[in-house]
């Protein structure tokens, strides 16, 4: 799955061009932006909500979105990958809150898509050694480890729901939590400064 | 909280499951650009970035690129038009629609929730109170059912004649689906008359109170039965209790 963001960064020209021309409001930016990333939004995107036509609907406004947000983003250092999939992944997590009628808020995922915070990522973590070690790190999670970032990442759950949902106590769910993603990090060679 | 103590929760921040006060903290250090927070929550992005593409692939359909493209074409790509201003405004319009129509149904939804409680709390309230005021009758007259029964239910009725009946039960299992208790006012002589319906709790509690007057010395016995959950005019089934006054 990794493998067209990939070949999107190599065979494709620079983010930092695309987000000037997408900052100069030309539409064939867009139509760029989309054939690199769409693929990967809308998967990620009907891995949350499961429904091809809302998918739909989410993708376009993530799309919308970043359009009317471009401005922002620092030409430079951009790195769009990123920022698309998080604000993607916030859209899709919002419609199950609305759907499901849960807390809005139940999750921190106000600055998620701050474009600020997505400078220069892709230079750095799209190379095949990082493919690698994706699939390494998610093997290396035991179930629960596993179940608990899958509940997270893909279903928006609070460290509380995960706890319901499992019939898990919330401590534990937590010990699961933050071991996970220390062996995701510790895999991914993220280091994390002193 | 100094960036040390925050270096476990940046992955935690970045997925959204980071609590307060970390949450805050990280927030306070990212604001202010810190240079230790930013790089390292960089780096958690690229995280969650990666486990965003893990998800299964999977092929949009051809109408879906035209779709976001008809979105954006008609705004012209050129230094200064007015259409930008008004598309801009239009999706804000849409954005805005989409985010207030959804919190408004939430709000909605949290209002019709916290109304629903706040009604049965009120009932609670005043069934509560109804319980109590029959209690502090100093002529309410007392029966108590079921002692020493092998297989309770057992418990106490109290009738006071200006204010009504109360019962409590123990030991009453919850009755079946469709099902509820029906409590019974039997004269000395007459027809049972039907005094309510009540469920037991999870417990196998009960308290239920007949309000308005009851003339207590025509009242030969209360009762309750088990019967349909609309009730019943009379009882169709041997009662559960017998409180002979």
């Amino acid at each position: 799955m990794l493998l067209p963001l990939l070949l999107a960064i190599e065979l494709g020209e620079g983010d930092a061009e695309l987000i000037r021309r997408l900052q100069r409001r030309d539409p064939r930016a867009m139509a760029e932006l989309y054939d690199r990333y769409g693929r990967l939004v809308y998967a990620l995107t009907l891995r949350i909500v499961r429904d091809s036509g809302i998918a739909e609907d989410l993708v376009q406004e993530t799309f919308l979105r970043v359009w009317n947000r471009v401005r922002s983003f620092e030409a430079e250092k951009g790195s769009l990958g990123p920022w698309l999939l998080a604000v993607a992944r916030n859209r899709a997590i919002d419609y199950l809150r609305s759907a499901g009628g849960r807390m809005r808020h139940a999750l921190e995922l106000d600055e998620t898509d701050h474009p600020a915070l997505f400078t220069d990522l892709e230079a750095q973590i799209l190379n095949s050694d990082r493919m690698r070690r994706v699939k390494n790190a998610l093997e290396k999670l035991s179930a629960s480890q596993r179940a608990v970032i899958e509940f997270a990442y893909f279903e928006g759950m609070s460290q509380t729901e995960i706890a319901e949902r499992m019939g898990q106590p919330l401590g534990t769910v937590k010990t699961w939590a933050r071991s996970a993603l220390k062996i995701l990090r510790d895999e991914f060679g993220v280091v994390v400064p002193a | 909280m100094n960036c040390d103590e925050l270096r476990d929760h940046y992955e935690l921040y970045a997925m959204g499951l980071a609590e307060e006060p970390e949450s805050g903290e990280i927030r306070a250090h990212l604001e202010r650009d810190c240079p230790t927070c930013v790089p390292a929550m960089r780096r958690a992005r690229e995280l969650m970035a990666l486990l965003g593409a893990t998800a299964p692939p999977a092929q949009p359909p051809a109408r879906l690129r035209r779709r976001i493209l008809a979105a954006v074409t008609d705004e012209p790509a050129r230094r200064w038009s007015w259409t930008p201003v008004w598309v801009a405004v239009a999706a804000a319009a849409v954005i805005a629609a989409f985010f207030f129509n959804a919190r408004e149904r939430r709000a909605e939804a949290e209002l019709a929730r916290v109304e629903g409680e706040s009604s049965a709390q009120t009932r609670e309230l005043a069934r509560l109170n109804e319980a109590l005021a029959i209690l502090n009758q100093p002529d309410a007259r007392q029966v108590v059912f079921g002692a020493g029964a092998p297989l309770p239910p057992r418990g106490r009725v109290f009738l006071d004649p200006k204010r009504g009946v109360l019962l409590l039960a123990s030991n009453l299992p919850q009755a079946p689906a469709g099902q509820a208790y029906e409590m019974w006012v039997i004269p000395k002589k007459g027809n049972p008359a039907p005094a309510g319906l009540f469920q037991s709790a999870a417990d196998g509690t009960a308290l239920h109170v007949l309000s308005g007057p009851v003339d207590v010395t025509a009242t030969g016995a209360i009762a309750v039965t088990l019967e349909p959950a609309a009730g019943v005019p009379q009882p169709t089934s041997k009662p559960l209790i017998v409180a002979a006054l």
